[in-house]
């Protein structure tokens, strides 16, 4: 995973230093980035908004959005991907506030791990429990777990996505999965 | 059941990842080889063309037309500058305006003048209606004889009580034409033709040359009352090329230093009776300071009073004598030179500079609430995102 993290993100770097010298290169570098982070900016939506309909069409506007700022990018302020997640995380948050679905957040979760869950729970029982503490999270941390397993985003990409310090990001995730094991741990 | 290790952890959050659904990721592989077309249900404004120039450029081509509005306007308004008020060597000519409060004189001057007495002061201010003062005794404390008045025009009333004759300041700009060759004799012509209606040449100047280069100049004081035949004869001297006559009304001041000087002279006719009358030592010495302070203040008055009668009485005349094509006549001597180009440059670099300043006081008051609204707008979705997920 770490290995084709960095590769990838290697290869997005040099396509997007190649989008600066031709729009065509920049499309194509675009088109990179969004076919290796199409999945993982829609689990991660996914996860923020709990809702399977909600988070395609935010990924889709994510996207949307990305591509037409794509010009903006600047590669000093941070890597493609934490970039395309924090317009991912805006437009998630977005919607959030247009739906009023702050309460939601601590509410029980619409069945959207249904097939994850139906997999799941064939071949594990851990895999509930962990499920299940995982949504007794606070929906920071949470958050970050999403960026971290099902984004697989870098410490420094999660920092650069939420505006703080990588160290910083690593001890908010330490804890995140401290409290998640702990849960699961009353769970058992 | 265990609690799970780090890794178990690891892969059972992966395998709890949410994946799309593949009827959406083929829709949405779809827009991304199409170019992302918007979905809005509003139809939106059409800046396609703008959104594919990088910011850095629209900054550019946005300075590049406000520099363009800049010089537009500059030139705009440096054209109806010169088509409002041709420029004219007859400004050059004319006097400073005349202060409200009379020069000074020397002391010694002020004192002699004073010790006249006699309120009779000599006149020969050019009026062109000589209309009889409410207070009688101020048109013959003034002497406002008018001996060399043209006394043309008809009565006019200045206020229901006060009625006064005009004063009128003239002056006249000549450009003549002649072959470089004439210059010499046309310039004995015009000394001839002043000379002959008794004027003056106050100074001139003439260039032997190459046409264009050749030429004269001369500034002239003429009789007023002569003008008309003074002009007509200087126009006789060769081909006239353009010809300006200005007037200017000086009656105000005239008329103002006039009845200062009737008050000093009456107030000096006081004070001689006073010392006259004083019985002590001390009496009359503070009189006669008092009379001797009221006299210099006199004698500012009639000098001042006779520089506006000079300025009525004698018309400033420039007569230029050029050779070679029709140019704008200067002060350069007709030619349009490096001094000229830079003053136009100055003069179109302060029309773009005002042009600027009012643009930025209309426009920065306006940019700089749209950026507190933005920035205030801005900040406020960014606390309402912190909210959600707190």
């Amino acid at each position: 995973m770490d290995s084709d993290s960095s590769r990838s993100k290697g290869m997005e770097q040099a396509l997007v230093a190649e989008a600066k010298d031709a729009p065509r290169a920049g499309d194509l570098a675009f088109d990179r980035l969004y076919r290796s982070s199409r999945d993982d900016v829609y689990a991660y939506v996914a996860s923020l908004l709990r809702d399977a309909p909600a988070a395609e069409e935010v990924t889709a506007a994510a996207f949307e959005r990305a591509y037409r700022k794509r010009h903006r990018f600047d590669p000093e302020r941070g890597e493609p991907r934490a970039w395309l997640f924090g317009i991912a995380r805006n437009a998630a948050l977005d919607e959030l506030r247009r739906r009023g679905r702050q309460a939601e957040l601590t509410a029980e979760p619409e069945d959207l791990h249904a097939r994850a869950f139906d997999e799941a729970t064939e071949h594990s029982e851990r895999r509930l429990a962990v499920s299940a503490a995982l949504e007794r999270l606070e929906p920071g941390e949470r958050e970050l777990i999403a960026l971290k397993f099902f984004a697989g985003l870098e410490n420094l990409e999660i920092a650069q996505v939420l505006g703080i310090g990588e160290s910083n990001a690593g001890t908010r995730l330490h804890r995140a999965m401290t409290k998640l094991r702990e849960a699961c741990d009353g769970d058992a | 059941m265990e609690t799970p290790r780090d890794d178990q952890l690891a892969a059972d959050l992966k395998a709890l990842r949410p994946t799309p659904r593949p009827e959406f990721t083929a829709e949405l592989d779809e827009r991304a080889a199409a170019g992302f077309p918007r979905r809005s249900r509003l139809p939106r404004l059409s800046f396609g063309p703008l959104r594919t120039f990088p910011p850095r450029r629209l900054a550019l081509a946005g300075g590049a037309f406000a520099l363009f509005a800049i010089v537009v306007a500059s030139t705009l308004v440096v054209a109806n500058q010169g088509g409002s008020e041709p420029q004219s060597n007859l400004a050059l000519l004319e006097p400073k305006p005349e202060p409200a409060t009379p020069s000074p004189e020397p002391p010694d001057k002020a004192a002699a003048a004073g010790s006249a007495g006699a309120p009779q002061e000599s006149s020969g201010v050019q009026y062109e209606a000589e209309i009889p003062l409410a207070d009688s005794e101020a048109s013959s404390a003034a002497g406002f004889a008018g001996g060399a008045a043209s006394a043309t025009a008809a009565p006019e009333l200045d206020s229901p009580s006060r009625v006064h004759r005009r004063a009128v300041e003239r002056s006249a700009e000549i450009v003549l034409a002649a072959e470089p060759g004439d210059v010499g004799e046309d310039s004995s012509e015009v000394f001839e033709v002043v000379h002959a209606h008794d004027g003056i040449v106050m100074s001139s100047s003439s260039r032997e040359g190459k046409p264009g280069r050749a030429g004269a100049r001369f500034e002239l004081l003429l009789p007023s009352d002569d003008l008309g035949d003074s002009l007509a004869a200087l126009s006789e001297i060769d081909e006239v090329r353009s010809r300006h006559e200005a007037t200017t009304d000086i009656t105000a001041p005239t008329v103002d230093t006039a009845e200062l000087l009737r008050d000093s002279n009456a107030r000096i006719d006081s004070l001689l009776a006073q010392l006259e009358a004083a019985e002590t030592e001390g009496e009359r010495e503070a009189v006669e300071a008092e009379l001797r302070q009221e006299r210099r203040h006199r004698a500012r008055l009639r000098g001042s009073l006779q520089q506006l009668e000079h300025r009525a009485s004698y018309s400033r005349v420039l007569l230029l004598i050029e050779t070679g094509a029709k140019e704008e006549s200067g002060t350069g001597g007709g030619t349009w030179g490096v001094d000229d180009a830079l003053g136009d440059a100055g003069q179109i670099l302060a029309v773009a500079a005002a042009v600027t300043v009012v643009g930025l006081a209309i426009l920065g008051p306006v940019a700089l609430i749209a950026l507190l609204a933005w920035l205030t707008h801005r900040a406020w979705v960014r606390r309402e995102r912190r909210r959600v997920l707190s």
